[in-house]
């Protein structure tokens, strides 16, 4: 079982659809997690949502509290979290992307993704990871393919994945395929 | 019997009625044996008992009328602050006993005009709007909203004859969710274009509506649609509508159920050009009516997203109630289908006094002075009715 934390964002329920094609999904809003789902998820997922990830402490606690009990994957302000939680500075950035599509590229030969793969994909966000970044057994495994902002991160060790961009968007193309790999990786 | 006179008859007869534009005309609903004025407290039971699941029903076995902003934010846990209202009821519906097909062109004289109508005043002057503009500019670096709509309005004293307005309205400008509400004490007028919710047993659509283009001589539809393609503004701003409707459907249909079945359109209409999709999905069979209003309303297009943030962020800002302005009127048939606009473009007449409610939105690149007269020119339309 999936179990989607929804951190009031008008894109979660697409992300829900998502994950039903690959299992059954839980999701309960931000203020309302369920000690229950929490136990018997086998996976995590921390939804997108409006501002910054120090505004949601609980998903902290979570995080840090399952990191490496159970699968946890990101996506926009999730991915963010994730980064939070391991000591990154999530800032502004100059150029702003809602509602952009873009294309990125795969800049790791670890990744479970091949290697110089470029994906068109859906973005919102204002914020981004501030770098030099360095976590163990992180990898920022994509980049925009003209910013080089951070677009994904892959942690193959403990099962942790993050997503900058919306691979539920209708502006992602092919955004199954990535979800299905990395809930298979 | 001459189906204008008709209308002429019941607009004189002082009885209330209800007109709403249907595919190759308008309907005309009236005889009402209901009235509900909704409020927080009874509408989850208003919306709770409305349909019964019966298969077979009469074309008046239906409640009809609007659910206003405020009623809306209420039914999914929004609280507002103390705003200015003018007590204008939340929400009304009624149960029509006749309904009556009219043709497209309503034909109507007014039997008289009142020309001693006021100027309208302006509720947030270019100073103001420009000061709350680059507020939100900021929370949208914050990334608290990606899109958010300020809403201006336009007050004036004024008697009008509502049918009148509403006929002159449909012949400049008739529009595929037009509907004007007359009952004693209030009217509403509109010319709105968008379609919130068709849902038919358990197929839902709607229809959002962002980019909107005045229409000129050297422009066709398919130039129109080259402007909005080559527009990334235009088209960001569309993108965001179009996930966050799929959003709003997916809370209630079959995984892999929501489908978009036409990807950034043009629809065409005497004035002007719009930028459409429409997103479809096959319910859920536990699915209610309550459930289909509180995921889809208030519209999403004429708010701003993520929504609840965003709504947020509006309510605190805006100092007077919106009443009316981007809820919903529409109607629930007794068997759980239903059709809902989402109310823009509309005049509220009520005690004799007329206001107009116009927004547009703010995303990162859009320019304060731009979308303010961008406000006026939609509000203008509608103030022209009244020379």
């Amino acid at each position: 079982m999936i179990y989607v934390i929804d951190h009031k964002d008008s894109f979660t329920h697409n992300v829900v659809h998502q994950l039903s094609l690959f299992d059954e999904v839980r999701c309960t809003n931000y203020y309302e997690i369920n000690n229950q789902y929490l136990k018997r998820a086998s996976t995590i997922v921390l939804s997108p949502g409006p501002g910054s990830p120090k505004d949601y402490p609980i998903t902290s606690n979570i995080y840090k509290n399952y990191k490496g009990r159970k699968r946890i994957i990101g996506i926009c302000l999730g991915f963010q979290q994730i980064l939070y939680c391991e000591g990154a500075k999530i800032v502004q950035q100059k150029q702003i992307y809602h509602g952009f599509q873009s294309k990125i590229k795969v800049v790791s030969k670890n990744s479970i993704f091949k290697n110089k793969n470029i994906y068109k994909v859906g973005r919102y966000h204002s914020l981004k990871l501030k770098e030099p970044f360095y976590s163990k057994n992180f990898d920022i495994t994509m980049r925009c393919d003209i910013s080089g902002s951070a677009m994904a991160l892959e942690n193959n060790i403990d099962k942790i994945y993050g997503f900058q961009f919306h691979p539920e968007s209708f502006l992602t193309v092919n955004g199954n395929l990535l979800i299905k790999k990395i809930l298979s990786a | 019997m001459n189906k204008n006179k008709i209308l002429n008859d019941i607009n004189l007869s002082a009885k209330p009625y209800v007109i709403y534009k249907t595919s190759n005309g308008f309907d005309l609903f009236t005889d009402f044996s209901k009235k509900i004025i909704l409020s927080n407290n009874n509408v989850t039971n208003f919306l709770e008992t409305i349909s019964s699941n019966k298969k077979k029903i009469k074309k008046t076995d239906l409640y009809i009328g609007f659910f206003g902003y405020e009623l809306l934010n209420h039914l999914i846990g929004i609280k507002f602050p103390k705003q200015k209202t003018n007590f204008f009821p939340k929400g009304i519906f009624y149960k029509p006993e006749t309904l009556i097909s009219l043709s497209e062109n309503l034909s109507f004289k007014a039997q008289t005009t009142d020309k001693k109508n006021k100027q309208f005043k302006i509720n947030i002057n270019r100073k103001n709007y420009t000061k709350i503009f680059n507020k939100f500019k900021r929370k949208i670096k914050q990334g608290e909203t990606y899109q958010i709509k300020i809403c201006t309005k336009y007050k004036n004293k004024s008697k009008i004859d509502p049918l009148d307005f509403f006929c002159r309205l449909s012949k400049s400008n008739l529009a595929p969710e037009a509907f004007l509400i007359k009952d004693k004490n209030y009217s509403v007028i509109s010319c709105s274009p968008e379609t919130l919710i068709e849902k038919k047993g358990r197929s839902i659509i709607t229809k959002p509506i962002a980019g909107t283009l005045k229409k000129n001589t050297s422009l066709n539809k398919s130039k129109a649609l080259q402007y909005f393609r080559k527009n990334i503004k235009e088209t960001k701003e569309h993108n965001m509508i179009v996930d966050m409707e799929r959003n709003d459907l997916s809370r209630i249909c079959i995984p892999g159920s929501v489908k978009i079945k036409k990807e950034k359109t043009i629809e065409e209409y005497k004035d002007l050009f719009h930028y459409v999709s429409l997103i479809k999905g096959k319910l859920n069979k536990k699915v209610k009516t309550i459930d289909i209003v509180k995921s889809m309303m208030p519209g999403g297009s004429v708010i701003g997203c993520p929504k609840i943030s965003t709504l947020n962020l509006l309510n605190n800002q805006e100092k007077e109630n919106r009443n009316i302005y981007t809820g919903s009127f529409g109607y629930i048939k007794f068997n759980g289908d239903m059709r809902f606009n989402i109310i823009i473009r509309s005049i509220l007449n009520f005690k004799n006094i007329s206001e107009i409610s116009v927004a547009s939105g703010v995303v990162i690149d859009s320019n304060a002075n731009h979308e303010f007269n961008e406000n006026f020119i939609k509000a203008k339309a509608l103030i022209d009715l009244f020379k």
